[in-house]
């Protein structure tokens, strides 16, 4: 009776085949899709945030959309788009969006670069330096950013009374947010505050993997600090000084915070009394939410997206250009 | 109650790119719908005297329950609007400040018309001007009134006292009947103390323009720069000529150091900037006492309760914003936080008119204000008005950071007038 129990049926005899095709295509599946199904988040998320927004964006672009003219919602065609070409807000706003965007992106490598540097010496205290240096880009940037409001303030601002102390402004103290010049230093300086240290740091991690030999040997042939930096560190962490130039491109191009927030009244986004520092993110603000036309802001968004692909493109090539030839 | 909360306006500034969900801090959760409970959320800035009203309701109506949202004054209008045309996530109930009013009565489909929620019979109980201003030009009514912002004059009577100026209240208004008596005063002030007299030029541009039979724009929505701009224009021109203004730009860090360091000594207020006095400097309790505005009346600032279409319980928060715009809670705000009501049968109300403001040394605000909205002559607001005042408001801050001399600034002030009201 056992036995004619452990035999199997001819019931059961039947799904293997099955099974193994199943199981075939669960191998194949498993092949085939799995790393797509493991990647697939990312690009899930980056269609829902990333993609879509692009889009839509460009359609939203083309299209009139005034908040307080719903009546008039329709297809502009190109409208916004040559609108902006004659805008003078809009080159303004480039101007300074550029202006402030050198103003800080290239003392913040450069000074960058000579702090990874010193710290990739022999330190006392050493991850006391290397933590300290990030601090600033640990501060959320509003409160920063507040503090700077007030440090350069016109009147009882910090900022002058350091100028007051080499006997300038005594009598009519430096209104840092009236001219073009003083208000894109005071919104460099806080750029430059908070990514210093950040680049500094990327740097340091790229310069930790360069062989002590090389040093070694251009000491020997008599290079000093000055030349081994620039003719051995910087060729050799090439890589991540572009990849910080095309960050603090996208960076500086977008900025937005600190222009907004420095702004005597930022309610009124026009980066000071003659736009003397709005900048293209700041101008897209004020046209979307106070002039409330969507339309328009979505073009000059556009407009800011070619913007910084261009430039950015331009960057990474001039940089490795810079790192490949020495 | 305009701009109360505009001090802290660089840090909202800051919550709304940090979150571009909600802004200002709910006091509560999400009350439980398992009771059948209806929750309305209630959006507005700085401190509009709903926390004991808020209980006092909800002891009424057990199966309502109020969350109250203070924010700061641009977020939550912004906030208001991106909302709006998300279509969804509004509060049931947000507060419309007048320098947002017609941006959102262009939008009237997307708010409940109180037209249909037997609001028609309140038309008679407000100032005229209050009602016509948050209606769209299709005759939909987006709001009922809560506050207006009559003009009077604050100053500061120990800093009269030094300069040699009268300090009593009747005594100061007869100082100054006109504009150009209150300039002449200031420069006896700085004269005299080697101080600044008024924060800036921007703030008599203001008032002045506020005074003005026609603002920037007429009925027909067309810019008019040559009435009233012109004259408030000159007015301001004249005080920065004058060196009696310390250019410094309203609710900023720099303007509330101002008051502490006694860098002006006037005001021009309207009913809800005494709660922005008292809060900025506290310890200068019975420094201050009111006058009468040169020029007499004006309005600045002032809301409406308006309830978003989106909104899931409308009757519920129709209800509520009726029964908040009732005289008796009006009066209990206008004691709370002093924000003069927009129903002029309340002016003649023994609670109004006896009160006292304690900080003002003890000025009677209520009697002072109540005269000013009722003699105000109303003003029509165009669709751009909000981007062409900060357009010249621009202008006036050049002249005083010295960039544009005052005698060419009219002509910058047109052109960039005439380029925010085509924006």
């Amino acid at each position: 009776m056992s036995l004619t129990q452990l035999r199997p049926s001819p019931q059961h005899a039947a799904p293997p085949p099955k099974q193994s095709r199943a199981k075939l295509l669960l191998y194949r599946f498993d092949t085939k899709a799995t790393p797509y199904v493991f990647i697939a988040p990312f690009f899930v998320l980056f269609a829902i945030f990333g993609l879509f927004p692009i889009v839509y964006n460009a359609v939203v672009s083309l299209r009139t959309w005034k908040l307080d003219e719903p009546d008039k919602d329709g297809w502009a065609g190109f409208a916004n788009f040559t609108k902006l070409l004659t805008d003078s807000d809009f080159w303004n706003a480039l101007y300074n969006t550029f202006g402030i965007f050198v103003l800080s992106t290239v003392p913040q490598l450069l000074l960058a670069l000579i702090i990874a540097n010193l710290l990739n010496r022999k330190l006392r205290g050493q991850s006391f330096w290397r933590i300290g240096i990030l601090l600033p880009y640990l501060t959320p940037v509003v409160a920063s950013t507040l503090v700077f409001s007030v440090f350069f303030a016109r009147d009882n601002g910090m900022a002058n009374w350091f100028l007051s102390l080499v006997g300038y402004g005594q009598e009519q103290p430096l209104d840092w947010r009236a001219e073009k010049w003083s208000s894109w230093i005071a919104i460099a300086t806080m750029v430059n505050w908070k990514w210093i240290g950040y680049n500094a740091l990327l740097y340091l991690s790229a310069m930790q993997t360069i062989p002590k030999d090389v040093y070694e040997a251009a000491a020997v042939d008599g290079a000093g600090p000055w030349r081994q930096l620039w003719r051995i560190t910087v060729p050799m962490i090439q890589p991540v000084v572009v990849f910080t130039v095309i960050l603090s491109t996208i960076g500086g191009l977008q900025l937005f915070n600190e222009p907004m927030m420095f702004d005597q009244n930022p309610q009124s986004a026009t980066g000071g009394s003659a736009h003397q520092f709005q900048t293209i993110a700041q101008l897209i603000y004020k046209v979307g939410w106070k002039d409330l036309n969507l339309g328009y802001a979505a073009a000059m968004s556009w407009a800011l997206f070619l913007i910084i692909l261009i430039v950015a493109g331009i960057n990474a090539q001039l940089t490795k250009r810079i790192g490949g030839d020495r | 109650m305009k701009r109360l909360g505009k001090a802290t306006a660089a840090a909202g500034v800051a919550a709304t790119l940090a979150l571009t969900g909600c802004s200002g801090q709910s006091l509560e959760g999400d009350g439980d719908k398992a009771q059948g409970t209806i929750t309305l959320k209630v959006a507005f800035w700085g401190d509009m005297g709903l926390d004991k009203l808020k209980a006092q309701y909800e002891a009424a109506h057990p199966n309502i329950k109020i969350v109250l949202n203070s924010g700061e004054y641009n977020a939550q209008h912004e906030d208001l609007q991106k909302k709006i045309v998300a279509g969804t996530g509004a509060p049931d109930i947000s507060a419309i400040d007048e320098g947002f009013i017609v941006q959102f009565r262009s939008q009237a489909d997307k708010f409940v018309n109180f037209m249909d929620k037997g609001g028609a019979e309140y038309e008679s109980k407000y100032l005229p001007w209050k009602w016509q201003e948050s209606m769209s030009t299709d005759g939909k009514q987006i709001g009922l009134g809560t506050d207006v912002g009559g003009l009077a004059m604050c100053y500061r009577s120990d800093l009269f006292k030094a300069a040699g100026l009268p300090t009593d209240r009747d005594a100061v208004s007869k100082l100054w009947n006109n504009w150009d008596d209150f300039i002449n005063v200031g420069k006896q002030y700085t004269a005299k103390t080697h101080k600044k007299f008024v924060d800036s030029g921007t703030n008599m541009f203001n008032p002045v323009l506020a005074q003005q039979p026609v603002g920037f724009f007429d009925t027909g929505e067309k810019l008019q720069m040559d009435g009233g701009p012109k004259v408030a224009f000159d007015v301001s021109m004249k005080a920065l000529d004058a060196g009696i203004s310390a250019n410094l730009a309203s609710f900023q860090p720099n303007w509330d150091q101002g008051f502490k360091k006694d860098q002006f000594a006037v005001l021009a207020c309207p009913a809800w900037m005494l709660g922005h006095i008292q809060d900025t400097a506290p310890d200068q309790a019975g420094k201050w006492d009111i006058a009468s505005i040169p020029g007499g009346g004006g309005n600045w600032g002032g809301s409406w309760w308006t309830i978003p279409a989106q909104g899931k319980n409308i009757d519920a928060a129709a209800d509520f914003v009726k029964w908040m715009v009732a005289p008796e809670q009006q009066i209990e705000v206008f004691k709370t936080v002093g924000n003069l009501p927009s129903q002029p049968a309340l002016y003649k109300d023994p609670a109004v008119l006896d009160y006292k403001k304690e900080f003002m040394s003890n000025a009677p605000t209520g009697q002072i204000f109540a005269a000013t909205a009722e003699n105000l002559k109303p003003q029509y607001l165009g669709k751009k008005a909000g981007p062409t005042r900060v357009a010249v408001e621009n202008v006036i801050t050049q002249v005083q950071e010295g960039k544009l001399k005052s005698a060419d600034a009219w002509a910058v002030a047109v052109k960039e007038a005439e380029k925010a009201a085509n924006s």
